[in-house]
């Protein structure tokens, strides 16, 4: 007899439960069928372009460019399109942008220039007789030293080798000294390698 | 108001037949559980202050009763003692229940005691006198009190627990009977549990205990809430505590009422803050840690039934060392060869980017009720919501967006049917049914780690433990569970053609962008799981277990669908959709000996598992951060295998010696190589002095081994420097050398009056302030561990 009760009892409450469990499954599964959208991914660096020029010759031009169509977690594409001349001096004007939105997005201007306080570009060159200085109307960065946006570039000799392109977010420490520049702590936004440069 | 129509009715009888006292009261004094009669219980009746005994089928008569209200007290030895009024309307029966197995149905545990949770399994308790010392750490911290139990560290405030080499999703964590849904899949995510609020914690190593979970592949940790005392009482405990490594502080509350009607409340609170940790010769900097917990319980306890309503929630905010934010594989290798981090500040208590908060809410209603020579019914609903927010090192506006921003919503309900009538063949019979949403909020700007899902989840399970004889027990259960998971991802078309998806999964794109596909993966997993244990007495003083599980796990989120980088570890992590479950077969047998003067437990296992999920290195890539290592995750037929010992030796009444042991290797069986991040070979040797006549004062001193791993997968890898052509090897692979710490602590408690206590405690963690750097701590390649830490803890009861 008490067990009978008892069993309808379990029986009721057992389903009074599951009606609860549908009911939730149900509710929450109608509700829930919206596409979430996709994410404007911002501090995206798509491309990276070097341009450098002959003060004395306009129409002598050497670009260094590099595209990551999927940015820093993504494949990145290294081209040089044209050489140096021996002997002649270059300003570099540099683009950084991302490409993946319309119109691109300047991250240069926009970002890092604005927060020069907490970057640093640091340059080297392997194999190739190339001398670099900071001009004196470059943009402020870390540590009180200049960014290294704006750049004159010297060709000497004829010969091939790379260039490389540092871009350092928060350094401990920074020095413009030796006008390729240096750091301590901080972390790499940028570390671009174009390998096979020409000065002939 | 029903009752006070009967208490008028009553009156009115009793007045009218007041002079007529010749009616017989016949009862029958029944075991509730199982309804068998007891014999020998003792009746009094109180308003006459007479005495009768029950016969032997449990029944007793009471003569020349007028009408009206009878007292009867019945006790009966190992009973509650049962005081009921009855009625007397003329000749009256009455059956009246009283439970004689309050212990054995798990219904009353004496404090202190530490009743296990399982029988068969390899199972320790850590009570609460223990815990209390852990008041200003973490779970994962606590459960190195463990033999075999070791953590797997990002820094020293994430500690997540490791047992027997497995973590994260590998182990359950039960809060109050609530299985913890805290995207517990990432190695960087401690459990959300406030230790604060744990009155015992089991670990149960391997997957003996299914009624919580068959995916268990490395264990359980079954965190209980302190017993309800049925009697009317008011108590509580204050922790204050200050810590001079990081000038930390924790202050934590519990309050406790009870009715002896078994109403009960508690509530309990506690906020512990710390800054900047350091190491013996340099500050940690931005390791700060914030942590606000509060929890309140209420309900009614009693034998037949009862109900709990709880709810907990938990705040964490985590610095995460400054010198672990790192841009490419040359930061990694700058900070491996420079031996100390990139970023030494002066101390602060400031959180800055990187950093996790975490909010984690738990709520849970649950109801019981006990029926007479049948067993006991639990159901439950929760709901749990945990919202992840992860900082990182960010320019302009977004500094103070998160990079990761993640709720995970979870409701359960649980039904058990517990048949105990029978203490000698108890069944358990159980259903829960699961939904989970994670919504991964798109305005981080950032891609999204994990995709928005739903999932469901549904498990059946049975469990019988059979008192064969009185020295053996046995026990076997079997589970079925089901998961279905139903995600929407976007792919970037590159990662899509790279895994090879195009063959396969082309039919679940929903949707093409001019650079990714979103696509809408729905995958099923049927997962069977068993276990079956023996525990043979072989005489007063020792006791055999023995116990094989199957366990299967369904593969989480971040294997299936990882792809990205992994910032502090400089390398891209990739999931695979094709993943199946994974299959553990663990054998254990255990060995224990216990006197007045020597314990010994020795716990030996072997675990093998079939495609255990994990991540190898397998592929660079070139991006304009330099080159990248791929790290994937794999799945390969794996073994662990391994001994935990512990051992207590008393050389006087006041000398104790402790050892604790464990050693553990793991093998992935089809590349040959040993398994990464395996707990080293560690030993624990303690000596304590106690004096409970100053005091209850103890003091001891603790020497904590580890040795070097020798077994680790060579995963370094070589990077060109592309500027000068140069290779170098990055060593992300050798363990660091073994270590020896040393660690003082002492406590003494006096009574301030009958009801109060004062404990007052006192501990050097790190002695001799030794330079170390631990192999489990994802952060060893930036910084040395923890320097010398002095503590103070002072605790009132009352």
């Amino acid at each position: 007899m008490k067990i009978n009760y008892s069993n309808s009892n379990l029986m009721k409450t057992t389903k009074f439960f599951l009606g609860v469990f549908f009911c939730l499954t149900l509710i929450t599964s109608c509700s829930d069928d919206d596409t979430p959208p996709p994410v404007l991914e911002e501090e995206l660096i798509t491309n990276v372009t070097l341009t450098f020029t002959n003060d004395a010759d306009a129409t002598d031009v050497v670009v260094m460019g590099s595209v990551a169509p999927d940015g820093q977690d993504g494949a990145s594409t290294e081209v040089i399109t044209g050489s140096f001349t021996a002997n002649a001096t270059y300003s570099l004007n540099l683009a950084i942008t991302n490409a993946s939105e319309t119109p691109p997005e300047d991250v240069l201007n926009d970002d890092i220039i604005p927060e020069g306080d907490e970057h640093f570009f640091v340059y080297a060159v392997n194999g190739i007789n190339l001398t670099m200085s900071r001009d004196s109307d470059d943009e402020d960065g870390a540590d009180g030293n200049k960014l290294g946006v704006k750049t004159t570039w010297v060709a000497g000799a004829a010969g091939t080798g790379n260039v490389q392109i540092t871009l350092v977010h928060e350094p401990e420490g920074a020095d413009d000294s030796d006008e390729w520049g240096s750091v301590t702590g901080g972390s790499e936004d940028l570390n671009i390698t174009f390998t096979g440069a020409e000065i002939q | 108001m029903k009752h006070n129509l009967l208490i008028v009715v009553m009156f009115i009888f009793s007045t009218y037949h007041a002079q007529s006292c010749k009616y017989t009261f016949i009862g029958e004094v029944t075991d509730f559980h199982d309804g068998s009669p007891m014999s020998g219980a003792t009746v009094h009746i109180e308003s006459l202050n007479r005495y009768t005994t029950a016969d032997i089928n449990g029944k007793f008569s009471i003569k020349n009763l007028c009408n009206g209200k009878l007292i009867l007290v019945i006790s009966h030895v190992g009973c509650e003692t049962n005081r009921i009024e009855i009625d007397i309307i003329g000749d009256t029966f009455k059956k009246i229940d009283m439970e004689h197995h309050l212990e054995e149905l798990d219904e009353v545990s004496l404090r202190n005691k530490g009743t296990k949770t399982t029988k068969t399994a390899q199972e320790t308790v850590i009570k609460d006198d223990v815990l209390e010392r852990y008041s200003s750490l973490s779970l994962g911290d606590a459960l190195k009190e463990v033999p075999g139990v070791s953590s797997i560290n990002t820094g020293n405030t994430i500690v997540k627990p490791m047992i027997n080499g497995l973590h994260s999703s590998r182990i359950l964590i039960l809060n109050n009977s609530v299985r913890l849904q805290d995207q517990e899949w990432g190695i960087e995510h401690a459990p959300n549990i406030d230790i604060n609020s744990a009155n015992q914690i089991s670990v149960i190593k391997g997957a003996g205990a299914l009624a919580y979970g068959g995916d268990a592949i490395g264990g359980v940790v079954v965190i209980k809430p302190s017993k309800i005392v049925q009697k009317d009482t008011l108590f509580g405990r204050t922790i204050l505590g200050a810590q001079t490594n990081g000038r930390g502080y924790n202050i934590s509350s519990t309050l406790n009422k009870n009715y002896s009607s078994g109403w009960f409340t508690q509530l309990q609170g506690s906020y512990r803050k710390n800054g900047d940790f350091h190491a013996p010769d340099y500050n940690l900097t931005n390791t700060g840690l914030d942590s606000k917990g509060f929890s309140a319980r209420f309900g009614k306890t009693a034998f037949q039934s009862g109900f709990e309503a709880y709810y907990s929630y938990l705040n964490n905010e985590i610095g995460i060392l400054s010198a672990s934010h790192i841009g490419s594989v040359f930061d990694l290798k700058r900070a491996i060869n420079t031996g100390q981090p990139t970023v030494i500040k002066d101390f602060s208590y400031d959180i800055n980017a990187p950093k996790q908060d975490i909010t984690h809410h738990l709520a849970k209603a649950s109801y019981y009720k006990r029926f007479s020579n049948f067993g006991k019914v639990t159901f439950q609903y929760d709901y749990q919501n945990n919202r992840r927010l992860e900082f990182d090192v960010r320019i302009g506006d977004r500094k103070n967006t998160p990079a990761i921003d993640l709720t995970l919503q979870t409701h359960t309900i649980l039904a058990d049917l517990n048949l105990d009538a029978n203490l000698n063949r108890k069944f358990n019979f159980g259903i829960m049914g699961r939904y989970q949403d994670n919504f991964a909020n798109p305005d981080t700007g950032v891609r999204r780690l994990i995709p928005d899902y739903d999932k469901y989840d549904f498990g059946v399970y049975t469990t019988t433990e059979w008192r064969i004889k009185n020295d053996l027990v046995v026990d076997t259960g079997i589970r079925y569970d089901f998961n279905r998971i139903d995600a929407k991802k976007y792919y970037r078309k590159s990662r899509w053609e790279e895994r090879g998806y195009d063959d396969d999964f082309s039919d679940i794109i929903i949707e093409e962008l001019p650079t990714q596909y979103l696509t809408n993966p729905i995958f099923d997993y049927h997962n069977l799981s068993a276990s079956v244990g023996a525990k043979f007495y072989l005489n007063d003083k020792s006791y055999v277990i023995g116990n094989y599980a199957l366990s299967s796990r369904p593969p989480n989120p971040s294997e299936l669908f990882s792809d990205g980088l992994h910032h502090s570890a400089a390398r891209f992590e990739l999931g695979d959709l094709r993943f199946d479950k994974e299959v553990s077969n663990r054998v254990s047998a255990s060995y224990n000996y216990n006197t007045p003067k020597f314990n010994l437990s020795a716990e030996i296992f072997y675990n093998k598992i079939e495609d255990f999920i994990y991540l190898i290195p397998f592929d660079f890539i070139s991006t304009i951060r330099g080159p990248f290592p791929f790290w994937e995750y794999q799945q390969a037929n794996t073994e662990l295998y391994g001994i935990d010992i512990n051992a207590t030796y008393n050389l006087t009444n006041n000398w104790q010696l402790q050892n604790r042991t464990s050693f553990i290797r793991g093998y992935d069986l089809e590349n040959h190589i040993p398994l990464i991040e395996m707990p080293p070979f560690n030993t624990m040797n303690q000596v304590t002095y106690k004096n409970t006549t100053w005091h209850n004062f103890s003091a001891s001193l603790k020497s904590e081994w580890v040795s070097e791993q020798n077994e680790y997968p060579d995963f370094n890898f070589e990077v060109t420097d592309q500027l000068t052509g140069e290779k170098c090897e990055i060593d992300i692979s050798t363990p660091p050398p073994a270590y020896h710490l040393l660690h003082f602590y002492s406590e003494a408690t006096f009574n301030l009056s009958e009801k109060t206590s004062l404990n007052v405690s006192f501990g050097i963690n790190n002695l001799l302030d030794t330079s170390y750097r631990n192999y489990l701590n994802q952060l060893r390649y930036f910084a040395d561990d923890l320097g010398r830490n002095v503590t103070l803890q002072i605790q009132l009861n009352y």
